[in-house]
């Protein structure tokens, strides 16, 4: 069966593990519009949201316009955001050929967050947990490490970011969620490791932006940064900067 | 060993086996074969055979020149402007602004230049405008002009608010370390609603020596 046979399934933020064992099938490609697909361009979005609005539903939306898929799963609980809810109703009323199914994913069972903690490039291992998504298979075992930073927040809408980390940065935050298919458990999104420099991101113009900066104000080594759709040499050099500042090249730590 | 902070206006450079004070070069003026061994600013990177980012420079910087555990250290350059806090000898907060709320040491430049205004004699004004950045900010000055302000008193309200911005920036800091070229314009100094203790413009060249040292 060649691609163009197979029926096109969009996914918005985390659909409940029982659509994904639906959608596993050959006949379905599933495209995950919360990321970057190919080159379509953000802007294919501007007619239908606001410029200003966040990175990765300003994807969702030129992805969702460009690939037009037969159906899209949008979370629109309280796993996702409420943005999402009117993105929903968005993709509605611009796509009549698409059916757009709202689904709250509500799921309690821990899969576990092997690769939040095990030492590895850190944008490997989000490309691996966004993946995961996709599966309901349970995942490989993955040695942890001790941490030496960390990364809270979301998968960020440029992963080139995310290149600045060392290898033995654990990642928390809602991306730690995501590995562990329970995206609307607020006490593991909320939790850090207190003893390693943090950075707290979150996209621009997302709500999640007052958490990570309440949480960054916290915790005794934080650092609060947003992004909007491509990350600025002003944000890479804060991440630089504190990375380096605070590990052993640091004169003071 | 050769250091060098590429600024948009102004380009620093030491040599660090000469006793000779840090070279000042205004950027247009620089000769564009120039190779340093270490260097920093925004354009470091093209004459450079290694680059230290320049929040990393002003910090270490500002830990090498101020004695204090706790401080905030502001540098206020010609593009753009961004400030490191430390608390009790760690980084605590950085903050680089390069695009909203830029061009305000450049447009200060280009003011006095125009209107020909020595800051030294100007006083600081009662108030100040509400602006966001340096170009954006220009408008204010003009339309102060029109409604019957001298161009000194339009342009003092200019500079007062752009410190006030740099100040709200930096999160409000009891005492504002403060870097850069602006630190030579006194009336700049001035308009800070707190306490300024100006390092002057080689801040990052010191940060420069610093990471020398750490890089064996």
């Amino acid at each position: 069966m060649t691609t163009a046979d197979r029926q096109r399934v969009g996914i918005v933020g985390i659909p409940p593990l029982a659509v994904i064992k639906t959608l596993a099938s050959p006949d379905i490609e599933i495209y995950d519009l919360d990321e970057p697909q190919g080159k379509i361009n953000i802007e294919t979005a501007s007619p239908f949201l606001p410029r200003v609005y966040c990175g990765i539903l300003r994807t969702v939306v030129a992805n969702a316009v460009t690939i037009r898929p037969e159906r899209i799963y949008i979370d629109t609980g309280a796993g996702k955001c409420d943005c999402a809810v009117h993105t929903a109703t968005v993709l509605s009323d611009i796509l009549p050929d698409t059916e757009i199914i709202r689904t709250r994913n509500d799921d309690k069972e821990n899969f576990g967050t092997p690769l939040c903690k095990t030492k590895g490039d850190l944008l490997s291992r989000m490309t691996d947990i966004t993946a995961s998504v996709q599966t309901v298979n349970p995942y490989k075992e993955h040695p942890p490490c001790p941490a030496t930073a960390g990364f809270w927040g979301v998968p960020p809408r440029d992963f080139s970011i995310l290149e600045l980390f060392p290898d033995t940065t654990h990642i928390y935050g809602w991306a730690r969620c995501m590995e562990n298919k329970t995206p609307d458990n607020l006490d593991l999104e909320m939790h850090f490791n207190a003893d390693v420099p943090t950075i707290f991101f979150a996209q621009s113009f997302c709500a999640k932006t007052a958490i990570a900066r309440h949480l960054a104000a916290r915790h005794p080594h934080g650092l609060y940064l947003d992004c909007d759709v491509s990350a600025g040499n002003s944000a890479r050099a804060k991440i630089q900067a504190f990375l380096e500042l605070s590990g052993p090249v640091s004169k003071r730590s | 060993m050769l250091l060098a902070d590429f600024g948009t206006s102004y380009c620093k450079i030491l040599d660090t086996e000469s006793s000779d004070p840090p070279r000042l070069t205004a950027t247009r003026a620089l000769d564009r074969k120039i190779q340093v061994d270490l260097a920093t600013g925004h354009n470091g990177k093209r004459y450079a055979k290694q680059y230290v980012n320049e929040l990393t420079a002003l910090a270490r910087g500002g830990i090498s020149l101020i004695a204090e555990e706790s401080f905030t250290l502001l540098d206020c350059g010609s593009r753009d402007i961004k400030y490191v806090s430390y608390r009790e000898g760690k980084i605590s907060d950085m903050g680089w602004n390069a695009e909203c709320g830029a061009s305000m040491g450049f447009t200060i430049e280009l003011l006095e230049k125009y209107y020909d205004i020595d800051f030294h004699g100007v006083s600081v004004p009662k108030s100040s405008f509400s602006v966001t950045c340096g170009v954006l900010g220009m408008s204010h000055i003009f339309d102060a002009v029109v409604t019957g302000s001298s161009e000194t008193e339009a342009v003092a309200k200019f500079v007062k608010s752009i410190a006030v911005n740099a100040y709200n920036f930096a999160k409000k800091p009891e005492t504002v370390y403060l870097s850069g070229g602006l630190c030579d314009n006194p009336l700049f100094v001035k308009s800070f609603p707190c306490p300024v203790i100006s390092l002057g413009r080689f801040v990052l060249l010191e940060g420069l020596k610093e990471s020398r040292y750490l890089q064996g």
